[in-house]
């Protein structure tokens, strides 16, 4: 047999594995959901085309069933009702990630619970390194366990998003460079509840559906340990 | 939008050889399905870094395979029918005695289908996914070192190695 011949068997006989259609749907529904969240929020003026990407998701829905209906959903209320706030769209947005995560996933790109593993996974892929906190910090006996991180695009730029778990939640908590120091403070938003604070280095944001005392703890228990980081 | 648009008119086409590419690196159709999601989601955050003119297929492929052989490493440690299916290549051998000629023409097809698709899945991942894309999707030698991030030269030498393991196999098998 030479190498002709190979070619003809493997052409000729070796399955192929086309996509089908479920599988496009998806990617057209994740698209869509994406590129709504990517839509720059402050374009206010783009109603109709907000609305009109909405009904473009509709004839998608059909072949990727209810969690992309969810999803899309999610979305919809999210783009139909922008609250003016200080935080502008922000809020919204994160909650609309985080939802998204945990429906479309990925909840997280790099999954671990250690450290080590996590923060090199972001090289490359952020124009910053992280704070990533797991071992050797009083997190994990508060009972908040590192389940791994993404990035996640947060007003069209990639950002850090590090998946933590209590009990059966999940917290999201995203961060991005600053440069000056803000005082913890609570947000809600469609029942997911969000903290936000930063240490003049970093402006983090948690968000999840745990209560919003527990989300508190968190957020302390975190600052405490960044602190003797 | 427009965005959108140029990615589904340039990415959503190769969806097929992406699916295909993935459910040749990988051990299930589950897997495979979310590693090409995966792949396209990223393919559609990053789109801004494909360049005008640049060709979008070794760049998604590029992603693709990444995405698979995360998804592979992620696996390692449970075992991988995809790298060395023993059993069925046993049953193979069993059902189909390579020194029958030609009676068993109604069976011909399939059973050649089923000898290439065993001896492709005894290739280790990485001469797997360079037999892939040369034989079964016609790429050119550049474009796989693109896609696997490797130098030509060692495309060529993973391709003449794939090629001498595969008709070794097959050879034995009683093909062509």
């Amino acid at each position: 047999m030479n190498d002709d011949d190979l070619t003809r068997l493997l052409k000729q006989h070796a399955t192929r594995h086309p996509a089908d259609e479920r599988l496009r749907a998806a990617v057209r529904t994740q698209m869509t959901l994406q590129a709504a969240a990517q839509e720059a929020p402050p374009a206010r003026p783009s109603w109709r085309e907000r609305l009109a990407s909405l009904t473009r998701i509709h004839p998608l829905l059909a072949g990727s069933g209810g969690l992309a209906l969810g999803a899309a959903l999610t979305m919809a209320a999210v783009l139909i009702a922008p609250r003016l706030t200080p935080d502008g769209p922000l809020p919204d947005e994160l909650v609309a990630a985080h939802v998204r995560a945990l429906q479309v996933g990925p909840l997280y790109e790099v999954a671990s619970s250690d450290r080590h593993t996590v923060k090199p996974w972001f090289q490359g892929r952020l124009d910053y390194a992280p704070t990533v906190l797991e071992l050797d910090s009083p997190l994990r006996d508060q009972g908040f366990t590192l389940l791994g991180g993404r990035v996640q695009s947060v007003q069209g730029r990639p950002t850090a998003a590090l998946v933590y778990q209590v009990r059966l939640h999940k917290i999201d908590l995203y961060q991005w460079p600053v440069d000056r120091g803000a005082a913890p403070e609570t947000l809600q938003r469609r029942g997911f509840n969000l903290v936000r604070w930063s240490d003049g280095a970093m402006q983090y944001w948690a968000v999840s559906d745990v209560d919003g005392a527990e989300l508190q703890r968190f957020a302390s228990a975190w600052r405490t340990a960044a602190a003797a980081h | 939008m427009t965005d959108v648009r140029r990615f589904e008119a340039t990415v959503l086409p190769l969806l097929d050889v992406a699916h295909n590419l993935a459910r040749w690196l990988l051990r299930d159709a589950a897997t495979a399905e979310d590693a090409v999601q995966e792949a396209a989601l990223r393919a559609f955050r990053y789109f801004g870094s494909l360049r005008g003119g640049e060709d979008a297929k070794p760049w998604f492929l590029g992603i693709v395979r990444n995405a698979c052989f995360t998804a592979l490493a992620r696996e390692r440690g449970r075992a991988d029918v995809t790298l060395l299916d023993e059993d069925a290549w046993d049953r193979l051998e069993a059902q189909s005695p390579s020194p029958m000629p030609d009676p068993l023409a109604a069976l011909g097809t399939r059973r050649e289908q089923l000898l290439v698709d065993a001896a492709l899945r005894a290739l280790s991942p990485p001469m797997r996914e360079v037999i892939v894309l040369r034989e079964l999707e016609g790429l050119d030698y550049r474009d796989i070192a693109q896609v696997a991030g490797i130098p030509i030269g060692t495309v060529m030498s993973r391709l003449s190695r794939a090629r001498a393991q595969l008709k070794r196999q097959l050879s034995l098998a009683g093909l062509p």
